[in-house]
């Protein structure tokens, strides 16, 4: 006879005892263990320098980005059924698996609930595959610039896609316009680590603040978070959920495209060409954008080209365009001194659109844009 | 007694007592094979893999191909036809076939009279809720695998078997390939052996079987919809159902068990917290049918 068979009653209280469990232990799990008081205190100067001649480490690891910038859905991106690619990182929550050795080494995978999207960097050579369209792109650096032909490769990666690189983003900004603090310590991944807090000094920018998490033993960013105006939540979070500094299996970083996919080889003359086609293509030939502001509150403003509107207006385009000219017709009208367009309102920046072909955009809100519109 | 007298009471006991569970067990097993329900039931989780692999060998192929789930990449390898298969029977057809189960494990004998003479048995209440509980799992256990088996069967027969593309591009030998499905398979097993703790506790609360299949049904269909929902992306990971579908992560290369180990712990959450719910209800519950 067990206690549970002379009392019943008490039986209940197993199950009880179970949930409390598994609750305290869900807490324990997302509040981390609390900041460990041993760290030695460090300015937010010797921050900054451990950050920026931290030695690459090898390393890999779980990484989540989260996006809410406030832009209207797109049509034809997003929902369940797309195949995961850089352009899934402009909204909602995405895992990405990183590994890294060194910075001529490294590989980012994109979980989609059932497909992939990799980007692995070998010494000069660079694949992307979609597991989705069965893609493989194998891109060639130029051996002289390393690192511009990267950011020529990932091109497509509109958004950075490691806490690394959202890191560098926001320090390649920093100027006397940017007020630098540490809020101590934390954790993340597990592992201690420093709060950079980085503020901006002009009110009228979008960005509250970004905070960035540097380990404490390694220097390496493990969160980069955003914070808007407009909202409590980050605008953007990147950071890892685990880390592991050991090296990472050298076969990673080695892609052979599987039979049956289609394969795209993309030369560095191919690559130079086609930069070159763009810049022609683009505004920036005949069109210089302007730019109004200094600092965060910095405002970009561009002049179409004349016939690049007009071709949009007359409708006789391919699908893209009249895609592109529906997502236009379903932005909000504005109008102001300056004139009168369409307008993003989001939750880091805004783009104002004219009806003149003026595109107008910054880390600021449309009344800033439109200021900036009017004294041009 | 003293304590030597007990120690050798408790060994001479021992056989007796697992041979008997054992009996019982295969007994009950061989109650849910036998029933014609669930041999139906099983017809049908046979059926949408081999409709599924027809339906794609006969519709025309789609130009550039490709697409974001497993039933597109079907046509290059068989295997991918079982994969897709279970992504579409673990929504709903799987769950229910564990509510059908679970119905009739314990409601389902009190409904018919049988319960009181089941408790006649000399064994305990306990053994005899972990044993009904044992049989829903090789219940589930059987229903993913007879996915995953005619999924595997079909595609192979319409589409051919060979060397794996996983999801990160790397390629593995079929064999290889064979035994991630087989962890798949066990995953999802774990998943709906907790839907079955459920099903359990909603079995012992009742004595009729049909509101404890439909009450399961809206739970693992609830959590569905409540996972669809991005605005209460703090409640996913508490939904047993949210891991559900990483068990693609097998998939990839290296293995990506983050998921999937977070998937379980959840599910043994599940299974400790409702299975202990059903084990209190049980053990005190007055057996009147």
């Amino acid at each position: 006879m067990s206690i549970f068979d002379r009392r019943p009653r008490l039986r209940w209280t197993v199950p009880a005892a179970a949930g409390a469990l598994v609750v305290a232990g869900a807490l324990v799990g997302t509040v981390g263990v609390s900041a460990d008081a041993g760290l030695p205190a460090r300015t937010p100067q010797e921050l900054l320098v451990a950050l920026q001649t931290a030695e690459p480490t090898p390393l890999s690891g779980t990484v989540e980005a989260t996006t809410d910038l406030g832009l209207p859905e797109l049509p034809g991106m997003g929902g369940p059924h797309a195949a995961t690619g850089p352009t899934s990182l402009i909204s909602g929550s995405n895992t990405l698996r990183v590994w890294s050795d060194g910075p001529e080494r490294g590989r980012v995978a994109m979980i989609g609930s059932s497909d992939e999207y990799d980007i692995v960097r070998n010494g000069d050579d660079v694949w992307t595959w979609s597991s989705a369209d069965r893609a493989a792109d194998h891109y060639v650096l130029p051996a002289a610039d390393h690192a511009a032909g990267l950011d020529e490769a990932a091109a497509g990666m509109t958004l950075p896609s490691t806490p690394q690189e959202a890191a560098d983003l926001v320090l390649a900004s920093l100027d006397e316009s940017t007020d630098v603090a540490t809020s101590g310590v934390g954790s993340v991944a597990g592992r201690p680590v420093y709060e950079l807090i980085l503020t901006p000094r002009q009110a009228d920018t979008r960005v509250a603040r970004v905070a960035i998490a540097v380990d404490a033993e390694t220097s390496v960013p493990l969160r980069v978070q955003v914070f808007s105006t407009q909202m409590a939540d980050p605008a953007v979070e990147i950071g890892f959920t685990s880390v592991d500094f050991s090296q990472p299996d050298a076969a990673l970083f080695e892609f052979a495209p599987p039979p049956g996919a289609t394969v795209t080889e993309h030369s560095s003359a191919d690559m130079a060409k086609d930069s070159a086609a763009a810049e022609g293509s683009g505004p920036g030939a005949d069109a210089k954008p302007t730019v109004v502001g200094t600092g965060w509150s910095q405002v970009v403003i561009i002049a179409l080209p004349a016939d690049a509107m007009a071709g949009l207006a007359n409708g006789e385009q391919d699908d893209t365009a009249a895609q592109a000219m529906a997502l236009l017709q379903s932005l909000p009208e504005t109008s102001g001194p300056w004139g009168s367009g369409r307008v993003v309102d989001g939750t880091l920046g805004s783009v104002i659109l004219t009806d003149d072909g003026r595109v107008a955009i910054g880390a600021v809100g449309p009344e800033t844009l439109g200021a900036a519109l009017a004294a041009q | 007694m003293s304590a030597s007298d007990q120690a050798a009471r408790v060994t001479l006991d021992r056989p007796s007592v697992v041979g008997a569970s054992f009996r019982l067990l295969r007994s009950e097993l061989r109650l849910i094979v036998g029933r014609r329900r669930n041999q139906a039931g099983l017809l049908v989780l046979a059926a949408v893999p081999i409709l599924v692999a027809v339906a794609i060998k006969f519709s025309a192929p789609r130009d550039g191909g490709g697409g974001a789930s497993f039933l597109a990449q079907a046509a290059s390898n068989g295997i991918f036809v079982a994969l897709g298969a279970l992504t579409i029977e673990i929504a709903l057809f799987l769950p229910l076939a564990v509510a059908v189960l679970s119905g009739d494990a314990i409601a389902g004998e009190a409904n018919l009279g049988t319960l009181r003479y089941l408790l006649t048995v000399p064994v305990h209440r306990t053994r005899l809720l972990v044993i009904k509980y044992a049989s829903l799992v090789v219940g589930a256990l059987i229903g993913v695998t007879v996915v995953a088996a005619t999924g595997l069967v079909i595609g192979g027969l319409l589409f051919g078997l060979g060397p794996v593309t996983l999801l990160s591009g790397d390629q593995i030998p079929l064999v290889n390939g064979l035994a991630r499905l087989g962890l798949a398979v066990l995953y999802l097993t774990a998943g709906l052996a907790a839907l079955a703790a459920i099903g359990l506790l909603v079995s012992v609360l009742t004595e009729q079987p049909i509101a404890a299949m439909i009450a399961v049904t809206i739970v693992s269909t609830a959590m569905w919809i409540l996972d669809s929902i991005p605005q209460l992306s703090w409640l996913h990971p508490w939904l047993l159902v949210h891991y559900w579908p990483a068990f693609a992560d097998v998939f990839r290369e290296p293995m990506f068990l983050e998921q999937i180990g977070r998937g379980l712990l959840v599910a043994l959450a599940y299974v400790v917290v409702f299975g202990g719910l059903a084990w209190a209800r049980f053990g005190q519950k007055d057996v009147t049918s």
